[in-house]
């Protein structure tokens, strides 16, 4: 209907890519599972030592989970613009747009 | 009026003056040709870019809950019920991550405006789809509600109208900066509160990097802040003759407890038709993946602002204050206005007023646009046009506000807030529908909807019995399940799940009809440049043809 000529290709491109690229797929589904397991696992983390400065270590790791899963989801964004970069030519101009 | 600071006051006043003034002139922002169409109104031309979308979706998702109902809960209760937050806003992004892009590309392809319009075209069912409609419009009531919530505590400790016996003159203010949001809401549309998140964000963002370096010193430091408030969590309540919080979880059912509100809270986040509302507006698919990994950004903010909770029950002066209003929710304002130069505060409070009335703009739209779409022209005037269909909206969202108008004034206080723990509960028995949609044609459409309502009941009764030795009903969102407490929303996610997952399995073997999809596997991955144009048929597409999918 509305949809550009080009869509088809890009999608059965990163569709192919996940076939293609076993080891990349998984570990992004690893990253992306981790990023949830290790906040609600609440008993890894749950305890008053070691006291970061004046943090108990339950606050201060919570405070710095959350710079870390920035990082971790950009890490997931550039390997999911790999999977899709042979398959589509104008795949990395994308990313600058 | 004569215990209000008047340096406090003013500043407050011109920073809401000048947001007004934004409001107004974003009417003429990214300007259309034809503004009277809702892919303008009602999604801002859906032409929004990362950094528009960073600001827009922030505004959007950090609401006066976090600025005041969180520190509150920490305040009060210490880490089970409060600092869950900090945990839900890290998961949200991960698990969005997961579902959001599919639903943006979809949405693109077909122009749909709200979650309803989606479920509408996947399942061929008018019935599932009203029932999606409903539920967003009913949780994003109480959840407007509180946003006036906490206006409301900003006035009250700045001393606003509350020396009047009188509940008229006592809840002026409030109904002033109420009525300017809803004309520049009703003018601007979505625009409105997309350009004063800009403001929003720059005032929080001062206002907690302030708070965090210079309130810890004032009352001791950080280590006198986290002792003092453990033994206040670990001293024994005169009331419920119970420890008054849980400062750091070490039982599993307290880890219990924090997870499942964590997780619950987190999924139900983004399929908060004001979470989709923000995410249809953008103009590429890779803006909302871009999103995902910048908005943690904004997170770290919350769990400082988590902190004041514990700040504030550090300062003698402050704790007494509040416990003498009986209001925890004026913990951060009092915090605020006893610590901080009167200026300073004056600018703390415009953020905290105007970081309640972006996303209010925001869900009264999204609301407005359930009811326009999914009832209005569904159920009522097929044939409507764009230009009566933004009108409907219009209205639709003045209505709304005024509903939530009610709510803040009518009701107890600690009944709002628990209202929207609620809304929660309601709003995630939508997921299974909308989710699985996104990746499967699996489910049953009517397995789906049993589901929904054997969910929205099992979770409503269950939040309606939780009481404590102060409240007797809506006193809370956890409960006890065969020994494990567990967050309600999740409970009740489950059973919907269970009831859709036996149900497909029996309506499959009798063979109930399925309905129609429109969609096809591609368009979820889609990534058109264009917005979908603006004429009616591209509107038509997804709604309205489908009446012969037989229900």
């Amino acid at each position: 209907m509305t949809q550009p000529s080009d869509t088809p290709k890009t999608s059965s491109g990163s569709r192919s890519a996940i076939a293609a690229h076993p080891v990349i797929s998984a570990v992004i589904a690893i990253l992306i599972f981790s990023c949830v397991f290790f906040s609600v696992y609440v008993p890894l983390y749950a305890s008053a030592t070691p006291k970061i400065g004046d943090f108990p270590f339950f606050y201060f790791y919570l405070l710095a989970y959350m710079p870390v899963v920035g990082v971790v989801l950009g890490i997931v964004l550039f390997l999911q613009n790999r999977l899709r970069a042979p398959a589509d030519a104008d795949g990395p101009g994308e990313v600058t747009r | 009026m004569s215990n209000v600071n008047a340096v406090t006051f003013t500043i407050v006043v011109v920073l809401f003056l000048l947001v007004t003034l934004i409001g107004f002139a974003a009417a003429r922002w990214r300007r259309a040709e034809d503004m009277m169409h809702l892919n303008e109104w009602g999604l801002g031309g859906r032409g929004f870019g990362t950094f528009v979308g960073w600001f827009l979706l922030g505004g959007d998702l950090y609401t006066a809950y976090t600025f005041i109902a969180v520190p509150a809960a920490v305040f009060g209760a210490g880490a089970v019920t409060g600092f869950f937050a900090v945990s839900y806003t890290i998961i949200v992004f991960p698990i969005a991550l997961i579902f959001l892009p599919r639903l943006w590309s979809i949405a693109r392809t077909h122009n749909y405006v709200t979650p309803a319009d989606f479920v509408r075209g996947r399942f061929g069912s008018r019935s599932l789809a009203l029932a999606i409609a409903f539920t967003g419009i009913l949780a994003l009531m109480p959840y407007i509600a509180l946003q006036l919530v906490g206006i409301q505590a900003v006035l009250t400790v700045m001393g606003v109208g509350a020396s009047s016996g009188n509940t008229f003159v006592k809840d002026l203010p409030l109904f002033i900066a109420f009525l300017v949001l809803a004309v520049f809401t009703y003018v601007s549309g979505l625009r409105a509160p997309a350009l004063i998140a800009f403001v929003k964000d720059t005032l929080v963002y001062l206002m907690v990097i302030v708070a965090v370096l210079y309130l810890p010193a004032k009352v001791g430091g950080w280590g006198h802040i986290f002792s003092t408030a453990e033994a206040h969590l670990k001293s024994t309540s005169p009331v419920t003759h119970k420890p008054y919080g849980v400062f750091i979880p070490t039982t599993s059912n307290s880890q219990l407890a924090f997870s499942t509100l964590a997780l619950g809270s987190a999924l139900a986040l983004m399929v908060y038709p004001h979470s989709v509302t923000g995410v249809l507006s953008t103009k590429r698919r890779d803006i909302i993946k871009r999103n995902m990994a910048l908005l943690p950004i904004y997170s770290i903010m919350l769990g400082f602002i988590a902190l004041l909770g514990y700040v504030a029950l550090t300062d003698k002066t402050t704790a007494a204050e509040v416990k003498k209003a009986n209001n925890a929710q004026l913990a951060v304002p009092y915090l605020f206005q006893h610590l901080f130069p009167s200026w300073f505060t004056g600018v703390a409070f415009a953020a905290i007023v105007i970081g309640a009335l972006v996303p209010a703009a925001i869900m009264s739209i999204a609301a407005a646009n359930l009811f326009t779409r999914n009832i209005f022209k569904e159920f009522f005037h097929p044939e409507a046009d764009n230009r009566l269909q933004t009108r409907v909206s219009q209205w639709a969202s003045l209505t709304v506000k005024i509903g939530a108008l009610l709510f803040a004034i009518e009701l107890p206080k600690t009944f709002s807030i628990n209202l929207q723990l609620l809304g929660g509960i309601w709003i995630l028995q939508t997921f299974p529908t909308i989710v699985s949609g996104l990746f499967t044609r699996w489910f049953h459409r009517y397995a789906l909807l049993v589901g929904w309502l054997a969910g929205m009941v099992f979770g409503t009764v269950a939040a309606y019995k939780v009481s404590t030795p102060t409240t007797s009903h809506w006193a809370g969102s956890v409960n006890t399940i065969w020994g494990h407490t567990i967050y309600i929303g999740l409970s009740a996610i489950v059973l919907n799940l269970v009831v859709a997952v036996v149900l497909t399995l029996i309506f499959k073997a009798v063979r109930v009809p399925e309905g129609t999809d429109e969609t096809s596997p591609e368009q979820y991955k889609a990534d058109p440049a264009e917005a979908p144009v603006a004429v009616p048929a591209g509107v038509d597409g997804g709604v309205g043809v489908a009446g012969a999918a037989g229900d």
